[in-house]
């Protein structure tokens, strides 16, 4: 039986100090910091620097200024706009396998397996599918929508769109599963007080399911917007080069091809620290903003 | 008692993990990993290549060459790394800068060497290759830079013939074009009759350099022309380099090129030609034999690009060499280029050209052993060959003017005005941001 002056010790020997818990995380801590800290120093050491001699921020001007820059940002961007469609497309398939619909099984194997193909091999599937005698173009012609058939990659002005398309369908796997494992802790009693209410399907799904889901939705938007800002150059590369012309070119595009192929390294370092630099600028702006929102206690 | 031992496993883990974060950074740097050895000693040569990209039979070629080298140079061991056409010039863009990889490299003529050569990536093959044997090799000439030979010519690439089936215009009527006018009326002709006259493929890029250099030094008068406009005394836009836009406008309006041209690549796209789907289409001099061997050889013709212009290129291929060269950090450049000496060994001149059917770039080469007749036509053009425009302008402008502009050209998006003046606008962009390169060029095209 334990006394209360026992009690206190082991409350005292429970609590750590700060300094202990740095000691156990230092080793995974120094190895990130020399990974990751030491590669971004070199680039923005690259970027200040060219042929050896320091230039400042000449080198982040003239990428600035670089059209071919802001071709690729713009890109992004509007590789970007395809975000509330993934999250809305994830989140109608996450409901509908929730509520269980005949065959449910089936149906998530099927929305998930595309996001567990390597990107290299749908890259090279749909770059096959989508030329201009290609699968998707036959298949339109078989039932009588030959009119819809396009060049999908070879005409500049639908490549991005539809490297987009490819991009949301591999991506939407991860959403549909993360919003199904978020649906299912989800307590009962609170659909079926808003049934006993007279809520239907949309009313109960919007007044209850989007509220309580909205931190795994912020979760998911950070992920993919992470990847459609600076994870999409397998799909690039293998389906299109940045082409036709540099309709399909990216920023990672961008710093490959003057790293690598056009041997421009300053060049590939600044546009690297130019966006390194914008990232930091929106973490922070998004940390501000989430400091001063009122705080709600759903989710 | 527990909070000490707590305190020696965490500091034990943290020097462990900072070790093993500074281990990697003390290891060798020497350049292909060995340590630098004697002639007599253990030497391991690394060579970075294409393999059978374009001309088939390379790989059994190499294999074959550096059995019979290390059997006759017991204490050298040579190592052969493939690499793709999109990974060739990255690859070793990323080697030199870690100053790691391979001994041997293999590269296309030209700028396409010359520019790692001024980066100082290369070694020059004239420091290590006695003159009379490097007369010998073939199209040295666009290799040389301040007075050195940068890389040595392997094999000609006699660029690019127009492939046509015989049976399939015969049976459409057509003869084979001698002129520009003729190959319009001809590509009208086949049209007519459902054939595709041309099959090309511009998805990944490279097609569009290669008409460039066919087609667009039929207007040059000079190689220095071009020169001039890479250092910004003439522009891109003058008629003499524009041009070739305009004929191959002409081209796409007269339906010569089949209709998914945007969306195959290359070597996809000379694959229907080869199924009989179309009449023509442009390949590797490399690959002759192969496309031969395949159709027939009384199916196939070869001839240059028709001419429209009378100038350098007009009605001739161009005339380079890929080269293989020694990279400026190896430890055993001597043995670099001993190995590639032993290459133009007459033995391994004809072994060359029977395992692959392709032209070894040595006037040595016994050329009564062709006995491919297309292969011979070939042989004959290329003894009066044109400089290759590809190998005389900034690989940059390459890619972002000639390769897009023909993409978007093909997609209908860009006329061939537009095409020149972004032609220049890159040009222009160059000069910008690589000055140093510009320098370069106006030395090299001052010598």
């Amino acid at each position: 039986m334990s006394t209360p002056a026992g009690a206190r010790r082991k409350r005292r020997s429970r609590r750590r100090t700060p300094w202990q818990a740095l000691l156990w995380i230092a080793p995974a801590f120094l190895s990130i910091a020399f990974v990751f800290g030491y590669g971004v120093y070199r680039v923005v050491e690259e970027a200040l620097h060219r042929e050896g001699e320091w230039v400042g921020l000449d080198n982040l001007r003239i990428v600035i200024d670089d059209p071919p820059f802001r071709t690729a940002v713009g890109h992004n961007l509007r590789l970007l706009l395809t975000l509330p469609i993934i999250i809305a497309i994830a989140l109608v398939l996450a409901i509908l396998l929730y509520e269980a619909l005949r065959g449910w099984r089936i149906h998530r194997f099927a929305v998930f397996l595309p996001y567990i193909l390597p990107v290299p091999v749908v890259g090279v599937l749909f770059g096959q599918i989508l030329t201009l005698h290609g699968m998707l173009n036959s298949s339109l012609e078989t039932i009588g929508l030959g009119g819809l058939a396009h060049d999908w990659l070879g005409d500049p002005d639908i490549a991005l769109f539809s490297l987009a398309s490819v991009i949301i369908w591999k991506e939407l796997g991860f959403g549909v599963i993360l919003f199904l494992a978020r649906l299912l802790s989800l307590p009962g009693d609170l659909y079926e007080a808003i049934k006993v209410d007279g809520a239907g399907f949309w009313r109960s799904h919007w007044h209850v399911t989007l509220p309580m889901m909205r931190s795994i939705i912020g979760f998911y938007v950070v992920i993919e917007g992470i990847t459609l800002f600076s994870w999409v150059f397998s799909y690039v590369y293998v389906m299109t080069r940045g082409g036709p012309g540099d309709a399909t070119q990216v920023t990672e595009t961008y710093i490959y091809d003057n790293a690598f192929t056009s041997d421009i390294p300053w060049l590939a370092a600044s546009a690297a620290t130019v966006l390194l630099l914008g990232f930091l600028v929106l973490a922070a702006a998004f940390l501000v903003f989430r400091a001063v929102l009122p705080k709600r206690s759903l989710g | 008692m527990v909070k000490r031992r707590t305190v020696m496993f965490a500091v034990l883990a943290a020097v462990v993990a900072i070790a093993a974060g500074c281990g990697s950074s003390s290891g060798d740097s020497s350049g292909s990993g060995s340590t630098p050895a004697s002639s007599t000693g253990p030497v391991k040569l690394t060579m970075w290549w294409w393999g059978d990209q374009e001309a088939a039979g390379m790989k059994n070629f190499v294999a074959d060459s550096v059995q019979k080298y290390e059997a006759e140079h017991p204490n050298i061991t040579i190592d052969t790394v493939l690499q793709s056409t999109d990974n060739l010039m990255p690859n070793f863009a990323a080697a030199a800068k870690a100053k790691q990889g391979p001994d041997i490299e293999y590269r296309w003529g030209g700028i396409w060497n010359l520019q790692d050569a001024w980066d100082g990536n290369l070694a020059a093959v004239s420091d290590y290759i006695p003159q009379d044997e490097l007369a010998h090799y073939l199209n040295a000439s666009e290799d040389t830079s301040g007075g050195k030979v940068w890389t040595a010519p392997w094999y000609v690439q006699p660029s690019f013939p127009v492939l046509y089936r015989k049976d399939i215009l015969k049976d459409a009527g057509v003869a084979v074009p001698t002129n520009w006018d003729e190959f319009l009326a001809a590509c009208d002709t086949l049209n007519s009759k459902g054939i595709t006259p041309i099959a090309g493929g511009v998805k990944d890029g490279w097609f569009g350099g290669w008409l460039y250099s066919i087609m667009g030094s039929q207007s040059l008068t000079s190689i220095d022309d071009l020169k001039e406009a890479v250092v910004g005394d003439k522009k891109f836009t003058d008629p003499e380099f524009a041009e070739w836009w305009s004929k191959l406008q002409e081209m796409i309006d007269h339906k010569c090129w089949n209709d998914d041209i945007g969306s195959q690549e290359l070597y996809q796209a000379q694959q229907t030609w080869v199924d009989g789907k179309s009449a023509m289409t442009i390949s590797a001099g490399t690959e002759v034999g192969n496309f031969v061997k395949q159709v027939g050889q009384d199916k196939v013709g070869v001839m240059a690009m028709p001419a429209y212009g009378d100038g350098i290129g007009a009605g001739k291929l161009g005339s380079t060499s890929q080269t293989l060269g020694i990279s400026s950090w190896s430890p055993h450049k001597q043995e670099a280029a001993d190995f590639i000496m032993y290459l133009h060994t007459p033995e391994r001149l004809a072994a060359f050209y029977k395992a692959t059917g392709a032209l070894p770039a040595d006037d040595r080469f016994d050329s009564s052993s062709i006995t491919v007749p297309q292969v011979k036509d070939l042989f004959d053009m290329s003894k009066d060959g044109s400089p290759y425009l590809e190998n005389f302008i900034p690989t940059d402008l390459d890619s972002k003017g000639n390769f897009e502009g023909v993409q978007l050209m093909f997609a209908g998006s860009e006329s061939a005005q537009e095409a020149a003046a972004n032609m220049e606008k890159e040009m222009d962009r160059i000069r910008t941001i690589q000055p140093d390169l510009i320098d370069n060029f106006k030395e090299w095209a001052a010598n």
